[in-house]
């Protein structure tokens, strides 16, 4: 439907801009006032773009106690989750569309389930649980409970890649003499790159930002991962609000660059994976 | 999360037999090994699965009809008390207001999210490709900020004294809100988070409908405009019947997302000024993790998973069977 009407496309084209603006507005808020001496930040004079630029915040707020270390513990659980959860996630998908067997359906129903399902409601058993096996405090439970909440859809994304690519390509390999194994690791394997790409950074992010199970799992101070510390910056921060802007945008700036990065094809409505919390 | 469309694969060329009827001499079949190796696969996720969300499912039912204090957890007794929990929450008055709160905020949250992402959805169809890619790279960021990113971004936003938000409505004559405190009541606590939540979630909601759109062959329209349809008329019969599903699905995840909302919430004000801004999930929280009332916090969780069925039990239904036809 074109619009023939030229002010209305004018019209329209000034809310997109302001949507626009309003969209971008946090995330340029958030770097801007990262960029400005702490002080800037406190005063009553209205200024919307930065008049001198300074890199004092991202020291102050790399340097405080324990930050290393949190970033450290955010690492771990986050890559840890993403290379388990990728591997039993592939591992699954690969049978479920290439073999049959009993219990299948079921298995992709537990999936399915298991994807709907309010994990926060289970936030009393999963600390019981922790407790019991001795594992509270301890990074291990927040990497399972992470590889726990991204693992149906992994799962669920790799099975449909994988049913995406015809199973003729395999059968024509098997015919020239592969195994079929041989053929799976020769032809499916390596067209299914790009699926493990995204479906590992996309659980990536999910432990990156995982909050309450943090919180709650690990009660000991050194143990918190980034998100945990950034949620008490008054009390680490204080009203130095260049300082919390900095540590947020040093928490923030690979998930963004990435979803720069990638925003092609996500904005080409392959949508596979949100990440919300 | 797309639904992907999945054709039933046939199994391969040689599908492993049960019933090999005889082992020939040139295929040496292990049939149990070939019986086996499904299960072996699948092993890591379903071990994984059943441990770490159908035990803790199972379990979370059972320990609300526990009295579980620190006392009995640290004793290690299973003392059994009915519907005590249950009768304790459900005769709570606050309670109630928490459950309205929450469910009138999952309102706000899902209509925001929903009507801005379905209007810019739409609005990307009308607009040059170069104001398009502009308004999709900002939405892109909205995305793609973390959460406590966000949740910290938003809190500087609507300081109380070194705002720019106050600043801004002071600057444009709103003398008013010169050092207004937006977290001084729930209400107005709640709306931020609400603010927080729909810029957030509008983005991937409107790209989901925006590929929905493309999907709509741009013949349909030409035969529309032939036959006299107006714009609006064009949507009516067009657009709105294609987008429906796709509205109703993207309805369907801000409600299961917004219900159960918990670290935006806890994180901008711990859900005060004085228990104003406590939702279900909050207050599952406070009972369990701060007050240790491990039992009544399991049945406060019970009824929230009870009330999201409650809205969205039929959909859910829909969706597994369709996805289930689908195998």
């Amino acid at each position: 439907m074109r619009t023939k009407n030229r002010a209305q496309r004018t019209l329209l084209t000034g809310v997109a801009l302001l949507l626009a603006g309003l969209f971008f507005f946090p995330t340029y808020w958030m770097i801007n006032s990262s960029l400005r001496p702490s002080n800037a930040n406190l005063t009553t004079e209205y200024d919307l773009f930065p008049t001198s630029i300074t890199f004092d915040n991202f020291v102050t707020a790399v340097t405080r106690p324990g930050f290393t270390n949190f970033l450290t513990n955010s690492l771990i659980v986050a890559v840890g989750a993403m290379l388990c959860a990728v591997a039993a996630g592939i591992l699954a998908a690969i049978p479920l569309c290439r073999l049959r067997f009993r219990g299948r359906r079921g298995f992709v129903l537990l999936v399915l389930i298991a994807q709907l399902a309010p994990l926060e409601a289970l936030l009393i058993p999963m600390y019981l649980l922790m407790r019991d096996v001795g594992l509270l405090n301890m990074l291990p439970a927040l990497l399972l409970v992470n590889v726990a909440t991204t693992l149906p859809f992994t799962i669920w994304t790799l099975r449909g890649f994988v049913n995406g690519i015809p199973v003729d390509l395999e059968e024509a390999a098997m015919v020239d003499g592969c195994s079929r194994w041989g053929a799976f690791r020769r032809v499916t394997l390596p067209l299914l790159g790009p699926a493990l790409v995204s479906t590992s950074v996309f659980s990536f992010i999910t432990a990156w930002n995982e909050f309450l199970f943090a919180l709650v799992l690990m009660r000991d101070q050194s143990n918190q991962t980034l998100p945990v510390w950034l949620s008490t910056f008054s009390t680490v921060f204080g009203t130095d609000w260049g300082g919390t802007m900095a540590a947020s945008v040093v928490f923030a700036l690979p998930v963004l660059i990435y979803f720069l990065i990638v925003q092609r094809n996500l904005v080409a409505g392959n949508t596979a994976g949100a990440v919300k919390g | 999360m797309t639904a992907t469309v999945d054709t039933t694969v046939p199994a391969g060329a040689t599908p492993p037999a049960p019933s090999a009827d005889g082992p020939g001499r040139r295929a040496r079949r292990r049939p149990l090994g070939d019986a086996l190796l499904p299960y072996l696969l699948i092993a890591p996720a379903i071990i994984a699965l059943l441990a770490l969300l159908g035990w803790p499912a199972i379990q979370v039912i059972l320990i609300s009809f526990r009295k579980l204090d620190l006392g009995e957890l640290v004793r290690g007794e299973i003392v059994w008390n009915g519907f005590d929990n249950y009768a304790e929450i459900l005769g709570d008055p606050e309670f109630w207001v928490i459950t309205l709160r929450t469910m009138l905020f999952t309102a706000a949250c899902v209509v925001g999210t929903v009507g801005v992402g379905l209007l810019i959805a739409l609005l990307m169809r009308q607009i040059g490709p170069v104001v398009r890619l502009v308004l999709q790279i900002s939405l892109v960021l909205a995305w793609a900020m973390p959460i406590l990113a966000a949740t910290t971004v938003f809190q500087w936003i609507f300081d109380q004294n070194f705002g720019i938000l106050n600043k801004t409505l002071v600057l444009i004559g709103f003398d008013s809100f010169q050092g207004f405190s937006w977290f001084s009541t729930g209400a107005s606590t709640l709306t931020v988070i609400a603010l927080l939540i729909i810029w957030q979630g509008v983005p991937f909601i409107a790209f989901t409908l925006y590929a929905g759109l493309l999907s709509v062959p741009g013949d349909l329209y030409e035969a529309a405009g032939i036959d006299g349809a107006s714009g609006w008329q064009g949507f009516r019969a067009v657009t709105w019947p294609a987008l429906a599903p796709m509205v109703g699905l993207a309805t369907f995840q801000s409600i299961l997302w917004d219900f159960k909302v918990f670290t935006q919430v806890w994180a901008i004000r711990q859900g005060g000024p004085d228990g104003e801004s406590t939702t279900l999930s909050v207050l599952q929280y406070i009972k369990g993790i701060s007050g240790s009332h491990f039992g009544v916090a399991a049945a406060v969780a019970v009824l929230m998973i009870l009330v999201l069925t409650v809205l969205v039990g039929q959909y859910m239904r829909l969706l597994i069977r369709r996805q289930e036809g689908a195998l």
